[in-house]
């Protein structure tokens, strides 16, 4: 029963951070695994791009951070979407639809022939 | 707006560092025990729930690097970051960055000097507006290519081309007494004609300039312009100058303007402390120069007339000079012609600006083989640091740093290295520039060179020097450090890592230090070489005798006041000094002489003799001549080898006599029968002259010079003289007589001007000035070039012992004694100093060839130089191979084995 498991597509991995920011805020531990958990454990976040990615977005002013309490009591970082943050998800997600939709179309007429 | 709110995050962040690394830290922990509580709640046990969590989580150092340069990505933060670690490792090895440091702030320190004295001497810029239509006026006769004009030939030069000039302004030293106020000083300015200011374009600084209407009048114009530096230094820059009265020669002039700090005057060479009308130069000065024609004092530039070639303006100077010719106005000089030079090309006078400027040239050459050495030992030490550092080097890569950023880091360090020299080269240069402000410089008259304007001697540090500071830093550092930059990042993380601490593959850095030694040992040697030949030549000139003043003795050089008494009194009046300078307490001798051996001005004159023919194109013989008094041989130490010297007989109404050379008494006379013979003087102003005596030679223009024909003429059978020198020979101090003798001819008459009072060894000093100059700057540098070399050498040696410290081990564990040990270490760079030291014999042979214009009395085959130079540094490079040699040599094997 193993999966394929795939490294997020360079330059989706920002989408995919702000997206799994989008309900509310978390740490980074939480992303990694709640994206893990969306694409049903085929996307593996490697740890090795996430801090890089969420350091550099926050100095992009997409995401804030702030130190907070977990639920079992340890001492941990949130981050959480600011409001420029938020319009750049829905700019590069509206470009990811239109994007995968074309593909999928070409993919579709090339099965269908 | 968004890129610099994003410029002062970075900025923010590059404040909070450690904050931001702290948290980095924190996440990752947090991280990755989240991690190892979800493998464990999976059923892991303990040890394994944490190894996967490890793997899971993947290189935390990388990622680590990787989130860093995130958080201060962009050029400022790696910069800050690099200079900062650069800081750091410089100060974690104090002496080698004392050494590099030190070293390039002597190279760019002696360059920033330099450049600044021989910019302001050579190629400092002309304030005058439109220079190209400038062109400077000298006389010309086969003796003399560039003399100074004399005021009656300028007026008659300016008649005759007022078509092709719109102006022309003459100019001349103007020696004044100043009263300020108790003390009364000789000053030394320029008298130039009146609209000079407004011909040229200079603006002045204050008040206003020389106009035409100032100098119409003999006499009658009392106003001055102060120069720059003149009026800071004695009215401290005070505005409210203009109008005041300045008391010059016992009369009151007034202030009428200050030129601007940039503007020398039209002097050579020197800076003049004010300007004065033309028309009142004879004043000033006490003496009738304006109207004689053989008062050759006059520096004259004029402004080509719109649309006329240089050509045609010399063309009609030279019909100036050809009725001139014809008409033979009383002392115009037969055969004469005007010469023209454009103003921009002339420094100080077309007849030495040659030799001038090829000692600026080998100046600015020796300091640049300065700076190169500095270079290369900077270079070499860097070299040493990259191999050294091999292994931190490889440890970085490992953990994840990119070859590019600790390529940048070697470069920050480098230029870091490049700042702090330039920093320190800029303070050793204000320091060197004071010092050599300072220097008193034997020149007569007080004469000022005033290189800095007057103003503080930062102001010759002008930014292009300043450019060249820096940029040689940054150059040095930068170019020199990109070697080792690349040496140092191309070591391979594991072999590196494996060589035991030491680079191993060291071969390469160690041949291109090796080439690094060879050539410092070669250039030094040439500037010790060049150093050798000045000091040979300086040596010579010490030892030629001028054949005058061996003895103590004391010079009091004073203008007479002829314009206010006849002829005839002149003579008693100085008979009445000479008689009361004779009764001073220690004085042996006083004799008078006029113009003084060895200064900047000569006489001649023109005779024919029976029986013989003058030159070809020539219509008598030429010779210098000198007017003097009976005593004047005994006072200056002179002979007299034949015949006698003048008396109380010799006489206004008397047979006019002369005394001459021996030089010249062999040359026209080699029988030796020259007494009683005749010299006819084609000048009708001048008398026929019987030989009465022949006196021992002396140099008269220059020293060393080959003997001279000279004439010598009794004071008081010519017409008034302008001045005199009086030359008195004592037996005490002559330091102690000169005040004595100002003292006593100011009481026998206070009219009189002393212009300058002097002992004979300073005198003879400003003939040796060049020679004396070229050996000091010459021998200062060569020896900060030996030193330099020697601290590479040393430095190389020291470096390869410390490579071999394992090797020394073990050689004296199996019982080789230290000395043998040492030798050993040492051969290499003995070898290398050896290798480079024929290098430098061979480059220093082609080198001295161009200094052969600049040397007297030394062949540029110096024998002396030759083995010197090469011994002195063989010394010097043999101790500094052989210290650090003799002391690893000295370690205990033990120790040395366990090092490693």
């Amino acid at each position: 029963m193993v999966k394929d498991k795939s490294d997020v597509l360079q330059g989706t991995l920002d989408m995919l951070v702000l997206r799994a920011l989008q309900l509310e805020p978390m740490h980074g531990w939480g992303i990694a695994e709640r994206i893990e958990q969306w694409s049903e454990q085929v996307l593996q976040l490697g740890q090795g791009s996430l801090y890089p990615a969420l350091y550099r977005m926050e100095r992009q002013d997409f995401i804030r951070s702030e130190w907070r309490v977990t639920d079992n009591n340890r001492r941990a970082r949130y981050y959480s979407l600011t409001a420029r943050g938020r319009r750049y998800m829905n700019e590069s997600l509206a470009q990811w639809r239109r994007m995968s939709r074309a593909i999928n179309l070409v993919l579709d007429v090339t099965a269908v022939s | 707006m968004g890129a610099l709110v994003d410029a002062l995050r970075r900025l923010g962040s590059l404040v909070r560092r450690h904050e931001l690394e702290d948290r980095l830290d924190d996440e990752i922990r947090f991280h990755v025990e989240q991690q190892i509580e979800k493998n464990r709640r999976a059923g892991m046990a303990p040890v394994e729930a944490r190894r996967q969590a490890l793997i899971r989580f993947g290189g935390v150092e990388q990622m680590r690097e990787r989130t860093r340069d995130e958080f201060r990505a962009g050029l400022i933060e790696h910069l800050a970051r690099d200079v900062r670690y650069g800081l750091r490792s410089l100060r974690r090895h104090p002496g080698f960055t004392a050494m590099a440091v030190l070293s390039l702030s002597i190279g760019i320190g002696a360059n920033a000097t330099i450049f600044g004295v021989a910019r302001a001497i050579l190629f400092r810029e002309s304030p005058l507006h439109d220079p190209a239509t400038l062109v400077n006026i000298y006389e010309s006769d086969a003796g003399r290519p560039f003399a100074p004009m004399s005021h009656p030939n300028i007026e008659d030069l300016r008649k005759g081309t007022t078509d092709v000039f719109r102006g022309t302004a003459a100019s001349t030293f103007a020696v004044a007494q100043i009263d300020g106020g108790g003390t009364v000083s000789m000053v030394m300015g320029e008298a130039v004609t009146g609209g000079a200011f407004t011909l040229f374009g200079v603006e002045p600084a204050l008040g206003r300039a020389i106009l035409p209407e100032d100098d119409i009048a003999r006499g009658g114009h009392p106003v001055v312009m102060l120069s720059h530096g003149y009026w800071q230094r004695a009215f401290g820059s005070d505005p409210q100058v203009i109008g005041r009265a300045l008391k010059m020669s016992g009369r009151s002039y007034t202030i009428i303007g200050v030129a601007p700090a940039s503007y020398r005057g039209g002097l050579p060479a020197v800076t003049p402390a004010f300007y004065l009308p033309m028309s009142m130069v004879d004043e000033v000065m006490g003496i009738e120069m304006l109207d004689q024609r053989n008062f050759h004092n006059f520096v004259l530039r004029a402004r080509l007339a719109p649309g006329v070639t240089r050509a045609q303006a010399e063309h009609a100077a030279s019909l100036v000079a050809t009725s001139l010719n014809t008409a033979r106005p009383e002392g115009w000089i037969p055969g004469e012609q005007f010469v023209f030079v454009p103003t921009s090309d002339v420094q100080v006078l077309p007849g030495v600006d040659p030799l001038l400027r090829a000692a600026a040239w080998l100046l600015l050459a020796v300091v640049a083989l300065v700076l190169l050495l500095a270079c290369t030992n900077l270079a070499s030490f860097l070299l040493a640091r990259a191999v050294d550092r091999g292994p931190e080097v490889a440890v970085r890569r490992a953990l994840g740093a990119t070859r590019g950023a600790l390529a940048r880091q070697l470069l920050v360090e480098s230029a870091l290295l490049g700042l702090a020299g330039a920093a320190g080269g800029l303070a050793l240069a204000l320091v060197l520039l004071n010092v050599l402000l300072s220097i008193d410089l034997p020149l007569p008259y007080g004469i000022r060179l005033d290189l800095h304007f007057g103003l503080d001697q930062t102001a010759l540090l002008d930014w292009r020097v300043l450019t060249l500071t820096a940029v040689c830093g940054v150059l040095a550092g930068g170019l020199l450090g990109l070697l080792p930059a690349i040496q140092g990042t191309r070591a391979h993380p594991g072999s590196a890592l494996n060589a035991g601490g030491r680079g191993s593959d060291a071969a390469g850095p160690v041949r291109w230090r090796s080439a690094l030694v060879i050539a410092q040992i070669a250039i030094s040697l040439v500037l010790l070489v060049g150093a050798g030949l000045f000091l040979r030549s300086w040596q010579q000139m010490l030892a030629v005798d001028p054949g005058f003043g061996r003895a103590p003795t004391s010079i009091l050089s004073v203008m007479m006041p002829v314009t206010r008494s006849k002829p005839g009194d002149a003579v008693q009046r100085t008979r009445r000094l000479l008689e009361r300078f004779r009764t001073l307490p220690g004085i042996e001798a006083v004799g008078l002489v006029w113009p003084l051996p060895l200064e900047f001005s000569s006489s001649h004159t023109d005779f024919t003799i029976d029986g013989r023919l003058p030159p070809p194109g020539r219509e008598a013989f030429r010779s210098e001549r000198a007017w003097v008094d009976g005593a004047f041989f005994d006072a200056a130490g002179m002979a007299i080898v034949a015949g006698r010297t003048f008396n109380d007989g010799d006489r206004r109404n008397s047979q006019p006599v002369a005394i001459i050379s021996q030089a010249m008494a062999r040359r026209y006379w080699p029988d030796g029968d020259a007494l009683g013979r005749i010299l006819r003087r084609p000048d009708p102003a001048e008398a026929d002259l019987v030989i009465v005596g022949v006196a021992s030679d002396i140099n008269v223009r220059s020293l060393g010079e080959a003997p001279r024909d000279v004439v010598y003429e009794c004071y008081t059978q010519g017409d008034g003289l302008p001045g005199f020198s009086f030359v008195a020979r004592s037996a005490t101090d002559p330091a102690q007589i000169s005040p004595a003798l100002v003292a006593a001819a100011q009481e026998i008459d206070p009219d009189l001007r002393v212009y300058q009072s002097m002992t004979m060894t300073r005198h003879l000093a400003l003939s040796r000035l060049p020679a004396q100059i070229g050996a000091v700057l010459l021998v200062a540098f060569a020896a900060i070039g030996m030193a330099l070399a020697a601290v590479g050498v040393y430095g190389m040696v020291r470096y390869s012992v410390a490579m071999r410290t394992r090797e020394v081990g073990i050689r004296m564990a199996l019982g080789a004694d230290a000395a043998g040990v040492a030798r050993m270490l040492a051969t290499h760079g003995v070898r290398l100093v050896l290798f480079g030291g024929v290098i430098g014999v061979a480059a220093s042979l082609v080198a001295a060839r161009f200094l052969a214009t600049l040397l007297f009395g030394v062949g540029t085959f110096d024998p002396v130089a030759l083995i010197g130079a090469p011994l002195a540094l063989g010394i010097a490079a043999w101790l500094a191979a052989y210290l650090p040699a003799r002391r690893a040599s000295r370690v205990d094997p033990l120790a040395a084995l366990r090092a490693e």
